[in-house]
């Protein structure tokens, strides 16, 4: 019997909190088919009164919104495979191999873990600058090349690999870079899941870095996108909704979809640690 | 356990070679060279716009110690990390316990769901929240039939931007507690019972000691990624009214961005980077991280 109530209360409990959770997204999608009239009127209903699309179509037409989608797309995943095998091949090296000084430059990765984005990003803006790379594609993608984050995901993982199965690859006479590329790379796949989903967020949700180096609209991304669409059209609320729910929505489908590896790649790395 | 076992074929050293050059080499060019520039930056009067770049000896450092925007961004700092720190641990702690118990079923819907601001992009669910605060039409306001001009007030500004922090990030302590609880060998649990254990001593007596670790692990990543926040701020209030929710990296992105004081940003983000350390630090040690 009181194990009974305990279980309903928790369960209230529970879904109230979940309730809270979810209600900003479903508000934000249910308002992006409201025409503006509708959003700043008195009496607020959650369901749109005569739902439109009208929003998302002037924001296209008026602000080529789906550029800056594309835009993000491509710099996103282009940082994301490159953060997933720098880590890898880094995180195999500090993982298996026994060698001098080891410690000491995984230590190093770790205490770049620590360092804020406030203190490089002035010398980093100044060394871009002097290098004549704003307003390029290469200037958002160099500096996010390696990840601390990446390579300490990647030993925990690395050191769960069996040595008997790397020492048979090598017994079979396949080179390292045979047994890294065939063997370890797909035996990782819960870790570099938590980090392609990591990474990829990192770079959709970056705002700063693409703002202070890119100059034309048209190679800009959608964070920045975003604050330019508010800038120009403040009071357009349909048009933010829409906006917003364009950068928001397809990042949770991704994450529904994957979740299961993925909440097992970010435990994975915790929990070691 | 495990042997020691030195390179042993050619490719291995190539390997080795390779990735360890390659980081090397990109840490020094990314990580090294910048920060060197940043602690030589702080001495000198540096505008990139009109090409200054005087010594100034510790000038920056000075004004900075001297200048009430400074103090006023650390204090909002130290109790947006403090207050936001408390309610993610508690709130995670507590929803993670609730989940793990054999009571709960469909853990997994309620893990998502929790889980799901925390992977959305920041400056979208920021502009989100900024009309969810609006006074006249916004969804806080209208559900709890009050009339607070939050971002606007200075009095709930900051109070306003935590809460929106909460509620992103709070899923994030759920994951990693609950895995945490999951690990806990059961062997303690069932020698607990034995001795006759309530619920309350289980779990301040063997649950909360055996996850310090993750204790440990949710307050330093916390602490180091609050220490770092501006976008809420910049999205929300701009650091309005007046200074009443200038962040320290705000401060920094106003002082290099808009104002171009590089030298004074530099002063300003060096000692963030101070204060980092020192957080973690003082985390190891009260969570007594070297006990295990």
């Amino acid at each position: 019997m009181k194990h009974k109530t305990l279980k309903t209360v928790l369960y209230i409990v529970l879904a109230l909190l979940g309730v809270v959770t979810v209600f900003p997204f479903v508000w934000m999608v249910l308002s992006s088919f409201k025409t503006n009239n509708e959003i700043q009127s008195i009496v607020q209903t959650l369901l749109p009164q005569e739902a439109i699309v009208d929003n998302y179509l002037n924001l296209q037409q008026t602000f080529d919104f789906l550029r800056y989608f594309l835009n993000s797309i491509f710099i996103a995943v282009a940082v994301t495979v490159i953060v997933i095998y720098t880590s890898c091949l880094c995180g195999y090296v500090l993982g298996k191999y026994q060698f001098k000084g080891k410690n000491v430059i995984f230590g190093f990765v770790m205490m770049t873990m620590m360092v804020p984005w406030s203190v490089t990003i002035i010398p980093r803006y100044t060394m871009f600058m002097e290098a004549g790379l704003q307003d390029t594609y290469i200037s958002l993608i160099l500096p996010v090349m390696v990840s601390g984050f990446g390579i300490f995901m990647m030993k925990q993982n690395m050191e769960s690999i069996p040595d008997e199965l790397i020492e048979a690859a090598r017994m079979d006479g396949s080179n390292e870079f045979q047994t890294f590329h065939k063997l370890v790379l797909p035996l990782c796949k819960n870790g570099i899941s938590a980090i392609a989903i990591f990474q990829f967020l990192w770079v959709w949700e970056d705002y700063l870095w693409p703002y202070l180096m890119i100059d034309s609209e048209k190679k800009q991304l959608l964070a920045v996108g975003l604050t330019l669409f508010n800038g120009r059209y403040s009071t357009d609320y349909g048009g933010l909704f829409a906006a917003t729910t364009i950068s928001i929505l397809p990042v949770i489908i991704v994450y529904v979809i994957f979740q299961k590896r993925f909440v097992a790649g970010v435990a994975a790395g915790a929990v070691k640690g | 356990m495990f042997k020691r076992r030195p390179l042993q074929s050619k490719s291995e050293i190539w390997m080795r070679n390779i990735a360890m050059g390659f980081l090397i080499i990109y840490m020094t060019i990314f990580l090294i060279v910048p920060v060197i520039i940043v602690v030589a930056g702080s001495f000198h009067q540096w505008n990139p716009l009109n090409q200054t770049y005087n010594w100034i000896g510790l000038d920056n450092y000075i004004r900075m110690f001297s200048y009430p925007t400074f103090w006023q961004s650390m204090a909002n700092t130290v109790i947006f990390c403090v207050v936001v720190v408390i309610f993610r641990v508690l709130l995670g702690l507590a929803i993670a316990y609730a989940l793990n118990s054999k009571l709960m079923k469909h853990k997994t819907l309620f893990r998502t769901i929790f889980y799901m601001p925390t992977v959305t992009p920041l400056v979208a669910v920021a502009y989100v929240w900024k009309i969810m605060y609006n006074p006249q039409f916004g969804l806080i306001d209208n559900i709890f039939g009050l009339d607070i001009n939050w971002l606007y007030d200075s009095r709930f500004a900051l109070i306003a931007l935590m809460v929106m922090t909460i509620w992103k990030d709070f899923g994030y302590a759920v994951i990693l507690f609950l895995s945490g609880l999951l690990s806990l060998p059961s062997d303690c649990y069932e020698s607990a019972s034995i001795d006759g254990a309530n619920a309350w001593q289980t779990f301040r007596y063997i649950t909360l000691p055996l996850l310090k670790p993750t204790m440990l692990f949710v307050v330093v990543t916390s602490i180091i990624s609050y220490l770092q926040a501006y976008v809420p701020v910049l999205v929300m209030t701009t650091g309005g009214p007046g200074t009443s929710t200038y962040l320290s990296s705000y401060l920094v992105y106003d002082q290099a961005f808009k104002q171009y004081n590089f030298g004074f940003a530099s002063a300003i983000s060096l000692f963030i980077l101070v204060l980092t350390a020192i957080f973690t630090v003082i985390s190891f040690k009260v969570t007594g991280a070297n006990e295990n």
